[in-house]
């Protein structure tokens, strides 16, 4: 048959389309613009999609429970967490991490885990929100 | 580059090193006469990124992590063929609940790279509509994805003696939805594929590939199958529990009785494949026993294991393109002493010069395409043509090929 | 396709037989997969550079297209070990064998004979071993760069370990500012 797409293609006018409208309907002119009004509460941001559970997104510490065993600095493959010697704790840089979650799983008190926050984006790689400790 | 004398009737064209129809860049010379080829010269290296280097100076846990990013859509097999030559040098037994697991990523994997592969040969033709199709089709393979491993791409889920993550009962009915899914609408793409006349005037009797050039050059995956050459690394040196499943090698005349080697033969190959990969995570879920994920929970524990280990080894695996291999020597130390990875992409480079002679130029990207090599796309074609430079790009070498197409529609 | 297919012991003693003391420390290592526990083989032998064309034509006796994966190499002290893996017998299930060859080469005379006549799709992996480890690989179709650029310095040999490896050029450019 020549057309098998054509009658895939017509039934689609009718449908509503697929793709969810993140973060407006249409592309802002101006994103740095369009943040300031969704501050100012006129305009408003449609959510995306929900993740599923065990997403892995921006990693959360425990200080008071982390005992500085240095594990996860072994075990992590960018060379994102940095030891400070004198609290005996980490500082963990976002910039480089991969979100493996490695770090995890090795911890023997279980003071690390994956939260689901994944818009992250930042215009300095060492700004405060994209660092953790 | 070489410097040929061009004659009255043969002029070179250079295309490369970044290309369309092509995942990682390459640098081809093309030696053309009118319209056809006539001859072919590859040459490759342009996104060398010292991987094998970094990773002698990683200890065994970080490299699977940097072996997941050697490629994007081929994520999970290369930590696996790594994790594979380590415990067969250590001597660590995987439990057998996570030889199944292991079965259902790869599979899964291997649906979500076929039916990539799919949109974009529809869109080296020009068809655009079912490159949207498609893609929203993978759309559903890649969420299941997100919901077992926790993201799209970088599953992350390998470790040395079994998996990260185990699917429990209440995640079955979300697996069995989406496998429904894909079971309907792979209907729905087959008969778009194979029967549609637009596929079948472009694709038949084009690039053929002859059964005893595959078999010189040592072509491996879909490539080779699609001349008829049974190679099958799930199916020739069982791994995982591949051995315990009921499927066959997957050549042409399965379907259509006859084999060409061309690149209609290849799409073929690989739909029936996407079938054959829904087929064996259904009988996974029903085979898989209880047990154990992973040998060696303890993380601490394993990596001093795996620092007093000493031999070498070897690790094969059948990704989507192909055969994937890893060697490893360890040496009593923490980082390993050798590690060689070769990609299928390129045992798959050196079959293109027979199969690129004698086609015209509009042809050059579906018949590179049809190969599935592993790169990302762009840029310029540059002309030589008595003196004059003119230069083709991009979206100007698509349009040729889609303007073929129309002309053929006629 | 040859007329019988032999068991590991077999092929060991069959190249044995053929190359007598130029062939030593062949092993032989079988691992098991799946519940039925099947076995699959890898074999393992050291060789003399200087046969290694005519292994690999007692190999193509074995099988007429024999597969030929890769080949990596390494740098010991004094040596550079190449090893040359293949496999055979594929096209039934469970029935394929893997077969490795090492060879060592002396650093001061680092020279080995081509095999790409016998196998065309061996020419990426020996260009690949000349830049990498610096050997030279006679007769080779092609002799050129296939993986580095060719602005890159020409006695500088990634995979070693002594000075011609390239240690100077590293720059680690996450720890220069933190």
């Amino acid at each position: 048959m020549r057309f098998t797409m054509l009658p895939q293609v017509f039934s689609q006018l009718f449908k509503k389309p697929w793709t969810n409208k993140f973060p407006a309907k249409y592309i802002p002119s101006n994103t740095t613009e369009f943040l300031k009004e969704v501050k100012k509460g006129n305009a408003e941001i449609n959510p995306p999609i929900e993740t599923p559970p065990g997403f892995r997104g921006k990693i959360k510490y425990d200080k008071d429970k982390c005992i500085g065993c240095k594990l996860c600095i072994k075990v992590c493959p960018s060379g994102a967490i940095e030891f400070k010697p004198e609290e005996k704790k980490i500082k963990i840089y976002l910039a480089r991490c991969t979100f493996c979650s490695q770090c995890n799983d090795i911890c023997p008190v279980k003071c690390l885990s994956m939260s689901d926050e994944f818009l992250l984006a930042d215009g300095n790689k060492y700004s405060k929100a994209l660092i953790v400790e | 580059m070489s410097a040929k004398a061009t004659t009255k009737t043969t002029y070179q064209i250079p295309i490369g090193p970044i290309h369309p129809a092509l995942k990682e860049p390459v640098k081809f010379e093309f030696e053309i006469d009118g319209e056809r080829i006539v001859d072919v010269d590859v040459t490759l290296g342009h996104v060398h990124r010292a991987i094998e280097w970094t990773g002698m100076h990683r200890n065994p846990i970080q490299i699977l992590y940097l072996a997941e990013r050697i490629c994007g859509i081929c994520s999970y097999c290369h930590p696996m063929a790594f994790s594979l030559a380590v415990e067969r040098i250590a001597g660590i037994e995987v439990p057998e609940r996570a030889n199944y697991l292991r079965v259902i990523h790869a599979e899964l994997e291997r649906i979500c790279s076929h039916v990539l592969w799919a949109g974009v040969a529809a869109h080296e033709i020009g068809f655009d509509s079912v490159l949207f199709l498609t893609w929203q089709i993978r759309e559903e393979a890649l969420d299941l994805t997100e919901y077992l491993t926790g993201n799209r791409v970088t599953k992350a889920i390998t470790m040395i003696g079994g998996v990260r993550r185990d699917i429990t009962s209440d995640m079955l009915p979300r697996i069995k939805k989406s496998l429904d899914y894909l079971k309907d609408n792979f209907a729905k793409l087959k008969k778009v594929y194979l029967e549609d006349k637009t596929f079948k005037m472009r694709s038949q009797g084009c690039g053929i590939l002859t059964k005893e050039n595959a078999l010189k050059l040592c072509a491996c995956g879909p490539t080779t199958r699609a001349s008829g050459v049974k190679k099958d690394v799930r199916l020739d040196q069982p791994y995982f529990a591949f051995d315990d499943l009921d499927f066959d090698y997957v050549t042409p005349d399965v379907l259509t009785g006859e084999v060409n080697g061309d690149v209609y033969d290849r799409i073929i190959v690989r739909l029936l494949e996407v079938r054959q990969s829904i087929d064996l995570i259904e009988q996974c879920i029903d085979k898989m026993p209880e047990g154990e994920i992973v040998s060696e929970p303890k993380l601490a524990k394993l990596l001093a294991t795996l620092k007093k280990a000493k031999g070498e080894g070897i690790g094969r695996m059948e990704a989507p393109r192909g055969e994937v291999f890893h060697y490893v020597k360890l040496n009593e130390n923490e980082y390993p002493y050798s590690w060689k990875v070769r990609a299928p992409t390129y045992s798959n480079i050196l079959p293109w010069i027979p199969m690129l002679k004698g086609e015209q130029i509009a042809d050059i990207p579906i018949v590179a395409a049809s190969t599935d090599p592993c790169m990302s796309c762009t840029n310029r074609v540059a002309i030589i043509k008595e003196g004059n430079k003119y230069e083709l790009n991009k979206e100007q070498l698509h349009r040729l090929s889609v303007e073929k197409t129309r002309r053929l529609m006629r | 396709m040859t007329s019988k297919k032999l068991t590991p012991e077999e092929i060991v003693d069959s190249f044995k037989k053929e190359f007598k003391t130029k062939i030593t420390d062949a092993r032989i290592e079988k691992f098991t997969q799946g519940s039925k526990k099947t076995e699959m083989t890898h074999i393992w032998m050291k060789t003399d550079p200087s046969i290694i064309k005519d292994i690999t034509k007692h190999l193509m006796t074995l099988q007429k297209y024999p597969h030929f994966a890769v080949s990596s190499g390494y740098d010991t002290e004094k040596t550079i070990d190449i090893v040359y893996h293949f496999s055979i017998y594929y096209g039934k299930r469970g029935e394929e064998i893997s077969l490795n060859f090492t060879v060592s080469l002396p650093k001061t005379k680092p020279e080995i004979d081509t095999i790409s006549d016998l196998i065309p799709g061996a020419l990426i992996a020996e260009q690949e071993k000349q830049e990498m480890l610096g050997i030279k690989v006679k007769n080779i179709p092609q002799d050129r760069r296939s993986f580095i650029s060719d602005d890159f310095p020409k006695d500088v040999y990634p995979w070693r370990k002594d000075e011609t490896g390239p240690k100077k050029m590293v720059r680690n450019l996450h720890e220069a500012k933190k």
